[in-house]
C-alpha cells in the first residue's frame, strides 16, 4: 500500500516540481539564456506571498493578485535594463551576471528578512482526505498540485492562442525570421522574462505553502528546476510536466535521506546520456 | 577598425624573460621571509592569498583557456579537506600524507568525472558540475562514516609558519604549472580549442586529451588548495566544503581580474582579499551584496577584467603564452 501511497505523493509533488521548470525552461527556449538567478527569483515569490498575507490577514493565494503583477515588472526590466545588454558580449558573460544577481538577491533577502525559517500559514495545511486502503491525500500537496497545473495550462493556452503568444514562440523558433516579421527580439526577450518571473512568484507560493524556507534555499529550487528542464527539453513546456512527475517520484521513492541524492544522480545521468532532454523539439 | 587593431597588436611589449624571472623570484623570497617575520594576521591574510590565487588561476585556465566553465570546483576541495581530516582525525597519519592522499584523490576524481562531464559543452558542463558538488553535499551531510552533518576536525594541525609555506609553495607552482602548460605546443592546441573548438579539431589539435590534462590539473591543485585550507581552518562541515561560495570567489577572482590573461587572477585575488578584509566589518550579508555589485559593473563596463583591459590600453602584456610579438 505504501508503494500506490508513494506514487500519490510524487505525482504531488511532480506538479510544483513542473512549476518551479517552467519558468526556466522559457528562458531557456526563448531567450537561450541560463537563469541561475532563478531560485532566488522563486524564493522571492515565497517571501513575497508570505509576508503579505501575513500583513494583510488574507489567504496567502490571493496574493498572487499583486505578487503576479509585480514579478512581470521586475522581470521585464531586469532583462531590458541588464541581461539584454550583457547577452551581446555572449552566453558565457550572461550566465556570469545572473550568477551574480542570483549572490546579490540571496544576501539582500538575509538582510531584509534574517535567516529564519518562513512558511506560508494555510488553515488546512495538516488535513488529509481519506481514501479507501488506508491510502490518503493531503489537501495542501493537493492545493498546490492544481494551482501548478493551472499555471501550466494558462501559460500553455497564452502561448498557442495569444498574438504576443505566437510572437513568443516565433522568436524562439527562428529570432532572425521573426524580427524582419517585425516582432521587437528585446521586447519580446522582456516580456518572457516576465512570464518567467511571473511563474516564479507562484512557483514561490506553493514552495512556500509546501515547505519552510529561508533566503539560502533558492540554490535547492533552482537546481530541481534545471533537472526538470534537462530531462524534460528546453523550452518544452509538456515535457517540464512530465519531467517534473518523473523527478517528484524518484525523489519520493528515494526517501527522507537520499531522496534529493537520487535526483540528482537521474539529472546526472540524463545530462551524459541524454541531453537534449525526452521532449526537445 | 580592424587594421588599427592589428598595429596596435604588433606594439604589444611582452613582459618576460630574465628580468621578469628575476623580479618572481625576489618577490617569492620576499614573500617566504614575510612567512617568518611577519605578524600573525599579515600571515592569515597571505594564506588565503595563496590558496585563493592557486585555485583561481586554474579556474582561469579552465573557463579563460580551455572554455570549460565549472561551477563546481568545490567538489574537489570538499572531498580533499574531509581527506585530511579523515587521514589526520581517523587513520592518525601525519598531515603531508592527507594532504598528498588529497591531490591524488583530487586528480582520479577528476579523471573519472571527466567521463561523464566530457559529454557536455557550455552551460550543460557548468550545471552538471555544480549538480555534481551539491549530489557530493547532500550524500556527505547523510554519510555517517564523515560524522555526517555533524563534520569533522584535524588533527595534529602545524605551526601557522609551516603551512603558509605550504601554500606559497602551492600558489607559485600553480602559476609555474600553467605558465609551462600554455607556452608549450599544447597550450596553443588549448586557446584554439577555446576560440573553434571544431576548427582546431580538424587541424589536429586532440581535443579531448588536452581538456582532460587541464582538468586533471585543475582537480588536483583545487584539491591541493581545499586540503591546505581544511588544514588551516583545522573543522569541515558539508555544507561550508561543498559550499558554492567557493565558487562565487573564484569566479569573481578571475572576472574582476581578467579572464583569460595569467597576470589576471593574481591581481583578482588581491583585490578580493582585500576588499573581503574590509567587507568583513559590515554587517553580514553585505559583503556578497557589494562584491555581486562589482562583478556585475565589471562585466557591462570592463569585459575583458583589470588586467586585460590594462594590457590592451597600454599596450604590453605580463606572462604571456605568446611565443612571436605579432599575431
Amino acid at each position: 500500500m505504501s508503494f500506490i501511497q508513494n506514487i500519490i505523493n510524487g505525482i504531488l509533488l511532480g506538479g510544483i516540481y513542473a512549476l518551479l521548470g517552467v519558468g526556466m525552461t522559457m528562458m531557456f527556449g526563448i531567450v537561450k539564456l541560463t537563469n541561475l538567478a532563478h531560485g532566488e527569483f522563486i524564493i522571492m515569490g515565497a517571501f513575497a506571498s508570505t509576508l503579505l498575507a501575513q500583513a494583510l490577514g488574507i489567504d496567502p493565494i490571493i496574493t498572487l493578485i499583486i505578487t503576479v503583477p509585480c514579478m512581470f515588472l521586475i522581470g521585464m526590466v531586469l532583462q531590458s535594463v541588464l541581461i539584454n545588454r550583457v547577452m551581446l558580449q555572449g552566453s558565457e558573460p550572461a550566465l556570469l551576471v545572473t550568477f551574480g544577481l542570483s549572490i546579490i538577491l540571496q544576501d539582500a533577502m538575509l538582510l531584509l528578512f534574517t535567516a529564519d525559517a518562513r512558511r506560508a500559514n494555510v488553515s488546512y495545511s495538516t488535513t488529509n482526505i481519506q481514501l479507501p486502503g488506508g491510502l490518503y491525500i493531503s489537501v495542501l500537496d493537493l492545493v498546490v498540485f492544481v494551482i501548478s497545473l493551472v499555471t501550466i495550462l494558462i501559460l500553455t493556452i497564452f502561448l498557442r492562442r495569444t498574438y504576443m503568444g505566437r510572437a513568443i514562440r516565433a522568436t524562439s523558433d527562428d529570432t532572425v525570421a521573426a524580427s524582419l516579421m517585425g516582432v521587437s527580439v528585446r521586447r519580446t526577450y522582456g516580456i518572457a522574462m516576465g512570464i518567467a518571473m511571473a511563474t516564479a512568484a507562484v512557483a514561490g507560493l506553493g514552495v512556500g505553502m509546501r515547505w519552510t524556507f529561508y533566503p539560502s534555499s533558492g540554490g535547492t529550487y533552482l537546481l530541481i528546476a534545471f533537472g526538470v528542464v534537462v530531462i524534460g527539453g528546453m523550452g518544452s513546456i509538456p515535457g517540464t510536466l512530465v519531467a517534473g512527475l518523473v523527478f517528484g517520484l524518484a525523489q519520493v521513492f528515494g526517501g527522507a535521506n537520499y531522496g534529493l541524492l537520487v535526483s540528482y544522480i537521474l539529472l546526472i545521468v540524463m545530462l551524459a546520456v541524454r541531453p537534449q532532454g525526452l521532449f526537445s523539439k | 577598425m580592424k587594421k588599427t587593431a592589428a598595429s596596435n597588436q604588433r606594439n604589444v611589449r611582452i613582459i618576460d624573460g630574465i628580468p621578469m624571472l628575476i623580479a618572481a623570484i625576489i618577490l617569492v623570497i620576499v614573500l617566504a621571509v614575510i612567512g617568518f617575520a611577519g605578524s600573525n594576521n599579515l600571515r592569515r591574510i597571505l594564506i588565503k592569498v595563496f590558496i585563493y590565487c592557486a585555485m583561481g588561476s586554474m579556474w582561469n585556465l579552465m573557463s579563460g583557456y580551455t572554455g570549460m566553465t565549472s561551477l563546481g570546483q568545490q567538489t574537489f576541495i570538499g572531498v580533499a579537506g574531509y581527506t585530511v581530516a579523515l587521514f589526520t582525525a581517523k587513520f592518525a597519519l601525519p598531515f603531508a600524507v592527507g594532504i598528498l592522499a588529497g591531490g591524488v584523490i583530487g586528480g582520479v576524481l577528476a579523471l573519472i568525472l571527466a567521463v561523464i562531464l566530457f559529454r557536455m559543452r557550455g552551460m550543460y558542463f557548468a550545471i552538471a558540475t555544480w549538480v555534481i558538488a551539491e549530489a557530493f553535499k547532500t550524500f556527505f551531510t547523510s554519510w555517517g562514516f564523515v560524522n555526517a552533518g555533524g563534520g569533522m576536525t584535524v588533527a595534529g594541525r602545524p605551526d601557522r609558519e609551516v603551512i603558509y609555506l605550504m601554500c606559497l609553495v602551492l600558489a607559485v607552482a600553480s602559476i609555474v604549472v600553467i605558465y609551462v602548460l600554455l607556452k608549450s605546443k599544447l597550450g596553443l592546441g588549448l586557446t584554439a580549442m577555446r576560440d573553434d573548438a571544431d576548427a582546431a579539431s580538424s587541424v589536429g589539435v586532440n581535443i579531448f586529451k588536452s581538456k582532460l590534462l587541464c582538468f586533471v590539473i585543475c582537480g588536483v591543485f583545487c584539491a591541493l588548495g581545499g586540503g591546505l585550507y581544511y588544514l588551516n581552518n583545522v573543522s569541515i562541515y558539508p555544507g561550508s566544503g561543498f559550499a558554492i561560495d567557493w565558487t562565487v570567489s573564484l569566479v569573481f577572482i578571475v572576472i574582476i581580474g581578467g579572464i583569460g590573461t595569467m597576470s589576471g587572477p593574481i591581481v583578482g585575488t588581491i583585490i578580493y582579499i582585500v576588499l573581503d578584509e574590509v567587507l568583513a566589518q559590515l554587517p553580514a550579508g553585505w559583503s556578497n551584496i557589494i562584491l555581486g555589485l562589482i562583478a556585475i559593473l565589471v562585466i557591462l563596463f570592463l569585459p575583458d577584467g583589470i588586467m586585460g583591459t590594462l594590457q590592451k590600453k597600454l599596450h604590453f602584456e605580463l606572462l604571456s603564452q605568446k611565443r612571436f610579438s605579432g599575431e
